[in-house]
């Protein structure tokens, strides 16, 4: 591994490292944030390509701009942020390109969603709901509830009102139900 | 139907939250595009001055910046070609509107450019403009209240403090340059 040596220490002792001039240290950070970033990207984007996409591009800014990063104990966060809004950048340039099918439709309203067997087909029918929501919709549900981040810190992410924040996660529950309800019905 | 609506959101949290498969070598690839802007090591960045932009400093380099040019121009004839070099950085606007003029005075070079850490070190994105057939090169950065290092690169080889600077003690490479502060 490129970032041996990295695993014990904090973000902020990274990030020192990487600002001293020791550009593999940086690799410690990737590894620790790739995951959670490439599930939130690829989630709020709905395909595997702009999510790595997305990923890439966070992390070569945040190395980038991390003389900016006035926190570096909450490097993940700062990191998180940046993500949040390149996906923002990227859903917008590709909302009209033909999204990748997550499923063929008809195969997952006769799914049977009773056996735990059709787990594949449950996460399928999840993220075809979750690509019937608006991006800001599907944003807001993911951060709230996959990223379990408080509305306050969304708001700091997003630069939101929290009200509006919750609105959408509302909404997005609601559609969500109508979805997916539809989909345990068939 | 709270209830419901709660089981669902979990059942379908708990999906989302299991991990992404994503390519094994995305990480080389990140690292890859780091590695290509990389942050040039610290050569001639040791113990680097400060100089304070204030406003009875602005009237003073203003000045200053005048005199050099008017020197520089009435002394370019008697130049060895390629030896002497004038510059300054001063900011003039940064009560207001925080453009700083960078000027170096190289009659011999083919290119300036600027480098410091508010353009990440870039030697493409900061070149100076020649001002007619003084010597002077020119270019005029935004800059926000901060402090900044910086020097310049001449012909693409050659790198050099802002020597209407303050000059930095060299590092360990022989290497100065220079900071500015701007103040508010």
């Amino acid at each position: 591994m490129g970032h041996t040596g990295t695993e014990g220490d904090s973000d902020a002792a990274l990030v020192r490292r990487v600002l001293a001039g020791d550009v593999e240290a940086y690799a410690g950070l990737v590894a620790r944030y790739r995951d959670r970033l490439g599930r939130f990207a690829l989630h709020r984007l709905g395909n595997q390509a702009d999510a790595e996409d997305a990923v890439q591009e966070a992390f070569v800014r945040a190395y980038r701009g991390l003389e900016g990063c006035e926190a570096p104990e909450r490097f993940g966060a700062w990191l998180f942020q940046i993500l949040v809004n390149r996906c923002r950048t990227i859903g917008g340039q590709r909302a009209r390109r033909e999204r990748v099918a997550t499923a063929n439709e008809a195969a997952l309203l006769v799914a049977d969603m009773a056996h735990p067997a059709d787990r594949q087909a449950w996460g399928e029918a999840i993220r075809w709901a979750l690509d019937r929501l608006t991006p800001e919709q599907r944003e807001a549900f993911l951060l709230k509830h996959v990223e379990d981040l408080s509305y306050e810190q969304m708001a700091e992410m997003t630069g939101e009102g929290i009200s509006a924040l919750k609105m959408r996660v509302k909404r997005a529950c609601e559609a969500l139900r109508v979805l997916l309800t539809e989909v345990e019905r068939a | 139907m709270p209830e419901f609506e709660d089981e669902l959101v979990r059942r379908v949290a708990a999906e989302l939250k299991r991990p992404a498969a994503l390519d094994p070598a995305l990480d080389a690839r990140i690292m890859a595009e780091v590695r290509a802007h990389a942050r040039r090591p610290r050569l001639w960045l040791l113990r680097p001055h400060t100089f304070r932009v204030t406003p009875l400093g602005i009237l003073a380099r203003a000045a200053a910046l005048a005199a050099i040019v008017a020197g520089a121009t009435l002394a370019v004839s008697r130049l060895r070609p390629g030896e002497a070099v004038v510059s300054t950085a001063s900011a003039p606007e940064a009560l207001t509107a925080s453009a700083v003029p960078f000027v170096l005075y190289a009659p011999r070079a083919r290119s300036v450019a600027l480098v410091g850490d508010f353009n990440n070190w870039d030697t493409r994105a900061t070149p100076l403009r020649r001002t007619g057939a003084s010597g002077a090169w020119v270019v005029t950065v935004p800059l926000p209240p901060g402090r900044y290092r910086y020097a310049f690169l001449i012909d693409g080889t050659r790198w050099l403090a802002d020597p209407g600077a303050p000059r930095a003690p060299d590092d360990d490479f022989g290497t100065p340059n220079s900071v500015l502060t701007v103040g508010t």
